[in-house]
């Protein structure tokens, strides 16, 4: 699937609703742990593993800690992929 | 992934049952002295490490924060002669807790169904805040330890036991393991662990003087043994409970911890801390 921002947040709000943990409003700024969708480590990682199973690669294995899935949004956007 | 809600009211509530023929009636980990004992003794003495840590006479209040099927608010308030009131998110542990008093015909003992990091009692109004086994369910274990010391009398005390981390698991090692930790997840619910130290510094942040301390990681290894025991005695009643899935998922749970047990990565532990007491008014 492509890194396109919309296909992204398809991923993202899908893991979410999966999860359970798909706040009401959620947007591109909502946090994804505390005081947002509330996401664990071990969810963060498995939204990580998600992430490069669609998209080919994914932020958290590249060391960074995306706080949003604007952020997310931004690494595949600066990444090119 | 599981699509079951792993939070931990919804989770106890759906393998409550299971769990007592899994767990025991207790529905905790055993501490074994010998390495021999069968899991009831083990339990046993889990609990009365609690009972001395808690220093326990008749007529005290105790609030017992997650008190799953009230075996042990039981246990202590007909052995001692405490008032205990048991709380718990689940709506079935507390049915089947007040079932299980009402047919053991203990007095004393009353189950609500409230979260323990936001209890709604008032201050100072326990002599002993007892919390075996659940603080590992609630994720904010600041907020767990200030609603114990909120509600603690002066000179009164709380008593913790719970799995401990040993170490930190930093979020590479969670991807990597992920398959193992969801296996975790789906067995025991949503659970979050402390250090036996973080407990002592948080009951020291709100005003406990900690007196206790104990790693009891060694002790409760044979708690894994004795489980995937029941496991294969109980096998057709709990699959009929939780399904084959949520069985094998217990037993490859039991592998799990042991070895993470074994490793140093996870464990058990008590602590226990005093509420300061009031200080006589000189004129």
């Amino acid at each position: 699937m492509s890194t396109a921002p919309e296909d992204v947040q398809r991923t993202v709000v899908d893991f979410l609703t999966l999860t359970a943990k798909l706040p009401e409003g959620f947007s591109a700024d909502t946090p994804l742990y505390a005081g947002g969708a509330g996401l664990d480590s071990l969810e963060t990682a498995e939204l990580s593993a998600t992430l490069e199973d669609v998209h080919g690669s994914d932020p958290y294995s590249t060391g960074e800690m995306p706080q949003t899935l604007g952020e997310i949004q931004a690494f595949y956007a600066a990444s090119g992929a | 992934m599981s699509t079951d809600t792993h939070e931990p009211a919804a989770h106890y509530d759906r393998v409550m049952a299971a769990w007592q023929l899994l767990l025991g009636d207790e529905l905790h980990y055993g501490v074994f002295e010998h390495g021999d004992e069968p899991l009831d003794v083990g339990t046993a003495a889990l609990t009365s490490r609690m009972i001395d840590a808690a220093d326990l006479r008749p007529g005290l209040r105790v609030l017992d924060v997650g008190c799953g099927s009230g075996a042990p608010a039981r246990t202590i308030a007909a052995g001692f002669g405490v008032e205990v009131v048991g709380i718990t998110t689940s709506a079935v542990g507390v049915d089947t807790a007040r079932a299980r008093t009402a047919e053991a015909a203990v007095g004393a003992v009353t189950f609500e169904q409230r979260d323990g990091t936001d209890n709604g009692f008032d201050d100072a109004s326990f002599d002993r805040v007892w919390v075996m086994e659940s603080a590992h369910l609630m994720r904010d274990k600041d907020a767990l330890v200030a609603e114990c010391a909120r509600v603690l009398r002066p000179g009164g005390r709380m008593v913790l036991c719970d799995l401990v981390g040993h170490r930190e698991i930093g979020f590479a090692e969670v991807r990597e393991r992920r398959a193992d930790f969801a296996v975790l997840r789906e067995a025991f619910g949503d659970a979050h662990f402390a250090s036996l130290e973080g407990f002592a510094a948080l009951a020291s942040a709100h005003g406990l003087d900690v007196d206790r301390s104990d790693d009891l990681t060694s002790a409760t290894l044979p708690t894994f043994d004795r489980w995937r025991a029941n496991a294969d005695a109980h096998r057709d009643e709990v699959v009929a409970l939780i399904g084959a899935a949520g069985h094998d998922a217990f037993v490859r749970s039991c592998d799990l911890l042991e070895a993470f047990w074994r490793d140093g990565t996870f464990g058990y532990g008590l602590v226990s801390a005093t509420k300061a007491p009031a200080r006589s008014s000189v004129s």
